[in-house]
């Protein structure tokens, strides 16, 4: 399955913003972010074709899912 | 710490000693309470008995990080209610340091009469100043300084404010040239108008407060900035720092929120041209300014300048909310077009939220294109001019709406509504719906991170959006920027120590919390004096009815729970 990614922010500095990762079994959020190195004290937001989620859901099959750092409206 | 009263109708100023009732309140919070003591709920914003309050925080002027945003309220013209908008600039910072707790201007001056304001360490003068009349903001500033100094601080409308239109700002300048802090909402720039008030000039003051107790205030403002410098989101490596306002617009994109075309969608196909990673990358590659900041001594320094091709500076700051509501509100991808448009809002004297939401709606009625920069353009251009058209959408989005005969209005409480859709962002919501300031983002923003409530779902959503507005009250009774709250949440304590450090007052963190809530409350009771109801606050129809793509989700937050959002106040 594909999955699209995108690191927002200070998580894409250095490093390709957009890639597409083909897996061949189910991983969580948590799993997906160890591989591309990011720690998980530096993401603040996990977004799953347009819907916030959590760093144990599992990332569906053909997803977007895009990591941002910790941010708020100002 | 006194009291400036200035009676324009009088030709007069005094200075006063704070009464005891206002001697522990500073920024919204006293503001909040002026209005309920001393204007009428009931009076025309724009006539002689509404009052205009200057009010720098509780800790301005003391050299505490980021507490130097100076509130200025009055009653509303826009929302009829109470109102508090705040900017950066230097001024929060030297009124304290002159010992002036809050500048009220009352009366008004003759028709044609206009008059600036000049405030010394020692005395305070109105002098006529018809030759500004018609003067945009920069050239007022600018003039201000060449005749009063560089280090003055200006307070000033621009033509908007003249005309009395209710989508005008008040503009404060900043350190050396700085020039765009706008206290925007609520049309105060029309309320400085109305009373003939062009300007106010703020000589420089170099002497901090002094605090009652030096080691607790020591020990507590250096907690507190070191707590900013660490926080992975204001620290020199977080984003606010890095992006500044601008972001959020990725996260409020792919989240479906972001205002698209008069709120007709919460995605923006254009949306990577308009994002602060973008934004950075374009200002840096043109040699403009990034990170710097809008109040002295801001560790977080979240400000920028954009500049065009050339590095010529086209506006600074370019920030999230007019990046959505004049960017991707009106369809414009560019930033290039959204820093124009932004200058010219400055300019002009006008908030960029109203103003933007105001152009989406006469987009709507065919009066120019979405994605058209040019057509835009020149339909803003008719704000400064002062046409008929000009007028209309100058006084914001509900006026454009019902004289163009478009129901699709993005507003509440007279409003316009922030860079937040609310069908996507039910929190924001239900502040918009329920703050006394109508649809405010500073009143109550829901848009957060990780383990808290779901935005697109209603459950928790009114408990969400009051713990968020005795917060908002918090940032804006004590002068510190919303990007400062961290801390606080995190140590309540930390605020209790600031503020006994400064005025060895002994207030715990309950103490603290219902000087918070009674920001609120206040506010509440004159807007119920004022005959504000409920049916004032109500969502529009519109998003209740129509699905607002990406996720096709409505605002669907009961009447119920939003009339419960204040039982607990």
């Amino acid at each position: 399955m594909a999955v699209h990614v995108e690191l927002f922010g200070q998580l894409g500095s250095g490093t390709q913003r957009t890639r597409t990762l083909t897996l061949e079994q189910p991983r969580t959020v948590q799993q997906i972010a160890m591989e591309l190195g990011l720690d998980p004290e530096h993401i603040g937001l996990i977004v799953i074709n347009g819907v916030q989620r959590e760093m144990d859901d599992w990332v569906p099959p053909d997803c977007r899912l895009c990591f941002f750092p910790p941010v708020s409206g100002g | 710490m006194q009291l400036l009263r200035v009676n324009i109708t009088q030709h007069k100023t005094e200075f006063v000693p704070v009464p005891p009732l206002y001697e522990r309140l500073g920024g919204r919070a006293l503001i909040a309470k002026v209005l309920l003591e001393e204007v009428p709920p009931t009076c025309d914003p724009l006539g002689p008995r509404n009052k205009l309050i200057f009010a720098p925080g509780l800790l301005a002027g003391a050299g505490v990080t980021t507490a130097g945003r100076l509130s200025v309220g009055a009653k509303s013209p826009l929302t009829g209610g109470a109102k508090e908008a705040n900017a950066g600039g230097t001024a929060g910072d030297t009124l304290p340091k002159l010992g002036i707790k809050a500048i009220i201007v009352e009366g008004q001056a003759r028709a044609g009469e206009w008059y600036i304001l000049h405030v010394k360490s020692d005395s305070a003068e109105l002098i006529a100043a018809n030759d500004l009349r018609g003067l945009g903001t920069y050239a007022t500033a600018e003039r201000l300084q060449e005749q009063f100094g560089t280090d003055a601080s200006i307070i000033s409308i621009g033509q908007a404010g003249e005309f009395l239109m209710c989508g005008a700002s008040i503009a404060l300048t900043g350190e050396r040239d700085q020039r765009s802090n706008h206290a925007a909402r609520g049309g105060l720039g029309a309320v400085m108008g109305s009373k003939g008030l062009k300007a106010i000039v703020i000589d420089r003051a170099t002497k901090s407060l002094t605090p009652a107790n030096p080691d607790l205030f020591r020990s507590a403002t250096k907690r507190f900035a070191q707590a900013l410098i660490n926080d992975p989101k204001t620290g020199q490596k977080g984003s606010q720092h890095l992006y500044g306002t601008a972001s959020i617009v990725g996260a409020v994109n792919e989240m479906g929120s972001l205002p698209t075309r008069n709120f007709s969608a919460g995605n923006f196909e254009q949306a990577a041209t308009l994002r602060g990673e973008y934004l950075r990358e374009v200002i840096l590659k043109r040699e403009g300014k990034v990170g710097t900041r809008c109040m002295p001594g801001c560790v977080i320094a979240c400000r920028n300048e954009y500049v065009d091709e050339t590095g010529k500076p086209i506006v600074g700051t370019l920030q999230f909310e007019t990046i959505a509501l004049v960017g991707s509100n009106l369809g414009l991808g560019n930033l290039d077009d959204v820093a124009r448009l932004n200058y010219m809002c400055n300019d002009f004297g006008l908030d960029t939220i109203e103003t933007g939401a105001a152009l989406g709606v006469a987009i709507e009625a065919g009066l120019a294109r979405f994605g058209d920069f040019e057509s835009i353009r020149a339909l803003l251009a008719q704000v400064g001019e002062g046409t008929v058209l000009g007028r209309v959408i100058g006084n914001g989005a509900v006026t454009t709406g019902r004289v163009l005969g478009i129901r699709r209005v993005p507003a509440v409480l007279g409003q316009a509504m922030p860079g937040y859709d609310p069908r996507t962002l039910k929190g924001n919501g239900v502040t918009y719906a329920t703050s006394p300031q109508g649809a405010d983002h500073t009143a109550g923003n829901a848009f957060g991170a990780r383990k808290e409530v779901n935005p697109l779902a209603v459950q928790g959503q009114k408990e969400l959006s009051l713990r968020l507005q005795i917060i908002a009250a918090m940032l804006d009774s004590t002068g510190l920027c919303l990007f400062a709250r961290p801390p606080i949440i995190a140590d309540p304590q930390l605020m209790a120590d600031m503020i006994n450090g400064l005025y060895g007052w002994g207030w715990t963190t309950q103490d603290l919390d219902q000087f918070y809530r009674d920001v609120l409350r206040n506010e509440i009771e004159f807007n119920r004096r004022a005959g504000i109801t409920a049916a004032q606050h109500r969502i529009p129809e519109y998003m209740r009815e129509e699905p607002l793509p990406p996720h096709n989700a409505v605002f669907d937050v009961p009447d119920a729970d939003l009339d419960a959002v204040f039982d607990t106040l």
